[in-house]
C-alpha cells in the first residue's frame, strides 16, 4: 500500500539523480570529445543545451554560448530543473518527503551528495580539471546511492518505483548522449572526418562507460553504424535504450495494474529491436531519437495518470460520486 | 576542560552538574571523570564531528523570513544534561499524575462538567477560552484520554525546586530531537556509555506506535496509522517523517485522505482508496476539518470530525484536546489534580496571578518589572513580556493590554533558572535550560526516560525556542551511586 503522492515523489527522485549523474557523464564525455577535435573541426556548444532540450531557456538568461556559460548552465544554474544541482536539489526535497519509506541512511547519502555539489559545482564551471574531478564524485556518490538501494532496500512497490524512474531517465539520456553527433560540425576535408569519427564514438562509449564492455562484446573497431546498434539495441548492456526498457518491463510486471504499461514497453522494446540502424546516417538518426524520445514520453504519461492520479477513477468511497470527490479536493 | 569561571559566579542560577564549589554533582561524575580525560585538541575534534553529523543527518528544522524558508541546522551542545534515576523517577510519577487528571478534567468539561458545578473551576475561565471546541460537546474519546500525547515543560529554580511551566497538550514538538540527540551522543562518545549506566530513550516510537494502535476503531486488524503533518515548510517538518518513519506508518497530508458518505477516512493510495484507522495530526484544530472547523483550510481533510464522533477513526491528540493546554487553566492544576484524583501533586506549579481577578490583576500592574506575563493561548514563547529585562515602555504596552483583555493574561514570578556547564568557545560556561518530557496516555502511562532539554545558548538568555536562537543537549538519566 503507498500513498499516491509518495509514489510520485519517489518516481521523480529517482529521475532526478538518474539526470544528474548522466548530465555529469554527458559533460566529461564532451570534454573528452573536445581535446581530441583538431584545428579543422569546431563544436557547437549551444548544442549541448539543445541535446539536454533546454536551447531556449539557456537562450533566455545568457547571451553567449561559450564553455563557461554552458557549464554554468548544466551544472549550477538553480533556474535550470535539469543542472545537476537542481537536480540533485530535487531529490534531496523529494527524500525529505520520502524518509519514511526509504532506508535510513538514504537520506543521510542524499543529503551528503546535495552538500558536496552546493560546495563544489561552482569549482567545477571554472576549470576543466575541477570539473572532471566534481563530476567523478558526484558519478560515484550516485553509485553509493543506487547501492544502497539495491542492497537495503526490500523489493517493494517502492523500489520498483524508483527502478521505474531511474531506467526510464536512463533510456533518455542514452539517446541524447547518441544525438551528441549532430552537434560536430566538420570541415569538408574528408580526411579529418575519418579519423575523428571513430574518436568520438569512443568518446561516447567511455561516457556510457560503455567502451570495455563494446569492445569486449562486439569489436575492437567503433563504428558508427556498431555503436548505434550497441546502444539502443543491445539486451547486455546496462545502459543500452533496450536494457532499459526490459528493467522497466519487469518493474511493471511486478506492480498492481500494470497491463496497459506492460504493453506499451513490450512494443516500444519490439519497435527498436526490429528497427534496421545500419544506414543511419547523422540527420536521419537525429530524427529516429525524437521518436523514441517520444514514445518513452507516452510511457512516463501513462505511468503518470495509472499511478499518480489512479484515486481518481479508482474505488469511490461506498456512497459518493465523483462529483464529491473533486469537491473534497477543493 | 576548563571551566569559565569568570561565569560561574556566586550569584549564578543553580546547575545541573556542578555544586555551589564547582564540584561534580554526583550524577555527573562519571562524565567529568570522562572530560577531563580528553584534552583540547581531542575535544574540539569531536566537537566538529557533532557538527558533520548532524549536517549529513540533516537534522534540521524550518524558519520562516521574508527571504524564504530556511532550513536550520539544529544547534546542538556535545555536553548532556545528567539527573539522577531516582530523582527523575518522582518526577515520572508527577507527570504521569498530571496528564491523568488533565484528561479528566477534559473529558469532563465537554461533558458533565461537574467541577464547574462544584465551583473548583470558574465558569468564566471556560467561556474565555479560546481553544474549547463547542463541535466536541457531548463526545467521551476511547478511554476517555483526549490529550495522548503531552509535552510538559518543567524548569529548576534556584533553590532546586522542579516546577511544571506548561503542559503543551495540542501538538508538542520536540521527541524527535531526543531520539537524534542520544543517536549523535552514540557516535560521537561512545566511550563514555561504558562507564556510565545512562537509561536508554529509544523505545518512544514503539510506545507511541502502541498508543496509536490501541485507538484504532478495527479491533484485530493491523490498523493503518497515519501521521498528519502541514507540509515540508512547516517547521517540525522534520519530526513528523522522522516519527512516521520510526513507527513504520504514513506520513499523509490532509490532500492525501478523503472521507466517504460513509463517514470512513480514506488515503489515496496507488491501487485506489485504502481505509486509515488512526491519526496522529500535527496539525491544529482550526485547520482539522475545513467543514467544521476554518473554512478555508488548505491543510485538513474535509469530513475528518464526521468520521471521528462517528468512532470510524482515531484522532491524536483529540480534538479540542487543547482546551486544557491554556496558562490561565494551568494555574488551576493543583485543585484539579486533587478534584479527580484526590491526591496531592506531585509537582509544584509556578505560583500565577491570574488577570482576570481583580485583586491579582492589581498586584500585577504594579509588579510588572518583577514578573514575566504571559498569554493565555500563546505558545513557542511568543507575546511574553519579561519585566526585569523589559523597556518602561514594553511594560506600558503591556499594561494597557491587560487591560483591555485580562482574561488572555496570567503572570509569574521570575524564576532564575537552572543552567549546565555548555560548551561555548572551547570552555565550559552556565547557559539556562528548561527539560520537556513528554507523556503518553491510552489505556496505559507512559513518559520517556528524561525527555528533550532545551538550551538558551546566548549568556544570560532565558529563552530557548528553537524559532529563537535556543539549542539542545542529550539529558542523560543515569543509575544513583549505590
Amino acid at each position: 500500500m503507498m500513498l499516491a503522492r509518495v509514489a510520485e515523489n519517489l518516481y521523480w527522485m529517482a529521475r532526478n539523480l538518474e539526470r544528474a549523474e548522466n548530465t555529469a557523464r554527458l559533460i566529461n564525455s564532451t570534454t573528452y570529445v573536445l581535446l581530441d577535435l583538431p584545428h579543422g573541426a569546431t563544436f557547437g556548444w549551444k548544442n549541448l543545451a539543445e541535446i539536454a532540450g533546454l536551447d531556449d531557456l539557456f537562450a533566455k538568461t545568457y547571451p553567449e554560448a561559450n564553455e563557461e556559460s554552458i557549464m554554468r548552465f548544466l551544472i549550477e544554474d538553480e533556474a535550470n530543473p535539469s543542472s545537476i544541482f537542481a537536480c540533485v536539489k530535487y531529490a534531496r526535497e523529494n527524500t525529505r518527503t520520502l524518509r519514511e519509506v526509504l532506508p535510513a541512511e538514504m537520506w543521510e547519502r542524499i543529503n551528503s551528495l546535495y552538500i558536496y555539489v552546493r560546495q563544489n559545482a561552482h569549482a567545477a564551471c571554472k576549470s576543466r580539471r575541477e570539473r572532471y574531478m566534481v563530476l567523478n564524485e558526484v558519478i560515484q556518490q550516485r553509485h553509493a546511492i543506487v547501492g544502497l538501494f539495491s542492497g537495503t532496500m526490500p523489493h517493494d512497490d517502492a523500489y520498483q518505483l524508483i527502478k521505474l524512474g531511474r531506467n526510464i531517465e536512463r533510456a533518455d539520456m542514452t539517446t541524447r548522449i547518441l544525438d551528441l553527433h549532430s552537434a560536430i560540425s566538420f570541415s569538408d576535408e574528408s580526411v579529418v572526418r575519418e579519423a575523428l569519427v571513430e574518436r568520438i564514438w569512443m568518446s561516447t562509449l567511455e561516457s556510457l562507460s560503455a567502451y570495455q564492455t563494446y569492445r569486449r562484446l562486439v569489436s575492437m573497431h567503433v563504428r558508427s553504424d556498431d555503436a548505434v546498434r550497441f546502444l539502443l539495441q543491445d539486451m547486455r548492456f546496462p545502459r543500452s535504450v533496450a536494457h532499459c526498457l526490459s528493467e522497466m518491463e519487469a518493474c511493471f510486471k511486478l506492480m498492481p495494474k500494470s497491463q496497459q504499461l506492460q504493453q506499451l514497453t513490450i512494443l516500444l522494446s519490439l519497435k527498436i529491436a526490429q528497427h534496421d540502424t545500419s544506414k543511419l546516417d547523422a540527420a536521419a538518426l537525429h530524427e529516429y531519437i525524437d521518436v523514441l524520445q517520444m514514445q518513452l514520453g507516452e510511457i512516463h504519461d501513462a505511468l503518470l495518470q495509472n499511478y499518480f492520479h489512479a484515486w481518481q477513477d479508482g474505488v469511490l468511497p461506498p456512497g459518493q460520486t465523483q462529483g464529491e470527490i473533486e469537491f473534497a479536493q477543493q | 576542560m576548563e571551566l569559565a569561571k569568570d561565569e560561574y559566579t556566586p550569584h549564578t542560577a543553580y546547575d545541573e552538574l556542578l555544586d555551589r564549589d564547582l564540584k561534580p554533582r554526583p550524577a555527573a561524575q562519571h562524565l567529568f571523570d570522562y572530560l577531563n580525560s580528553l584534552n583540547e585538541d581531542e575535544l574540539s575534534t569531536r566537537r566538529q564531528a557533532v557538527d558533520a553529523t548532524i549536517m549529513a543527518m540533516g537534522i534540521t528544522f524550518t524558519v520562516y523570513s521574508e527571504a524564504g524558508n530556511i532550513d536550520r541546522v539544529w544547534p546542538f551542545d556535545p555536553i548532556p544534561r545528567v539527573m539522577g534515576r531516582k530523582e527523575w523517577e518522582s518526577i515520572q510519577a508527577g507527570l504521569k499524575q498530571r496528564l491523568r487528571a488533565l484528561n479528566l478534567f477534559i473529558n469532563d468539561l465537554y461533558n458533565e462538567q461537574r467541577i464547574i458545578k462544584d465551583c473548583v473551576f470558574p465558569a468564566d475561565v471556560l467561556e474565555g477560552s479560546g481553544n474549547f471546541r463547542p463541535q466536541c460537546v457531548g463526545i467521551t474519546p476511547r478511554f476517555g484520554v483526549w490529550a495522548h500525547i503531552c509535552g510538559t515543560d518543567l524548569v529548576r529554580d534556584k533553590d532546586g525546586t522542579v516546577y511544571v511551566l506548561e503542559d503543551n497538550l495540542r501538538v508538542p514538538s520536540g521527541v524527535s530531537y531526543m531520539l537524534e540527540n542520544r543517536q549523535i551522543m552514540k557516535r560521537i562518545f561512545p566511550e563514555v556509555f561504558r562507564t556510565t549506566n545512562i537509561l536508554p530513550v529509544d523505545d518512544y516510537p514503539t510506545r507511541l506506535y502502541q498508543m496509536l494502535a490501541s485507538l484504532s476503531p478495527r479491533e484485530g486488524a493491523q490498523p493503518v496509522i497515519a501521521v498528519l503533518t502541514p507540509g515540508i515548510y512547516n517547521s517540525a517538518y522534520f519530526e513528523h517523517s522522522y516519527l512516521a518513519q520510526q513507527m513504520g506508518a504514513f506520513l499523509v497530508e490532509g490532500s492525501d485522505m478523503v472521507v466517504g458518505a460513509d463517514d470512513i477516512v480514506y488515503m489515496k493510495t496507488i491501487t485506489g482508496l485504502q481505509r486509515v484507522d488512526v491519526i496522529y495530526r500535527r496539525i491544529d484544530d482550526a485547520f482539522l476539518d475545513p467543514e467544521v472547523f476554518n473554512p478555508d483550510s488548505v491543510l485538513g481533510t474535509p469530513g475528518l470530525m464526521r468520521a471521528w464522533r462517528k468512532g470510524n477513526v482515531g484522532i491524536a491528540n483529540a480534538p479540542g484536546a487543547g482546551v486544557a493546554d491554556d496558562k490561565v487553566v494551568y494555574s488551576f492544576v493543583p485543585q484539579i489534580i486533587n478534584y479527580y484524583l484526590n491526591e496531592a501533586p506531585i509537582l509544584a506549579n509556578v505560583p500565577s496571578y491570574l488577570c482576570m481577578i481583580e485583586d491579582q490583576r492589581d498586584y500585577v500592574l504594579a509588579n510588572l518589572d518583577k514578573l514575566v506575563v504571559k498569554p493565555a493561548n500563546e505558545s513557542g514563547g511568543y507575546g511574553m513580556l519579561i519585566g526585569p529585562r523589559a523597556t518602561q515602555e514594553e511594560r506600558d504596552q503591556f499594561a494597557r493590554l491587560i487591560r483591555a483583555n485580562p482574561r488572555n493574561y496570567m503572570a509569574q514570578p521570575t524564576l532564575e533558572i537552572s543552567t549546565a556547564p555548555t560548551l561555548v568557545d572551547g570552555k565550559l560556561a552556565p547557559r539556562h535550560l528548561d527539560l520537556r518530557p513528554f507523556v503518553l496516555q491510552s489505556d496505559q502511562l507512559y513518559a520517556t526516560t528524561g525527555g528533550l532539554t532545551r538550551v538558551a545558548m546566548r549568556k544570560g538568555s532565558l529563552v530557548v525556542n528553537s524559532s529563537q536562537g535556543g539549542g539542545s543537549k542529550d539529558t542523560w538519566i543515569v543509575e544513583d551511586a549505590s
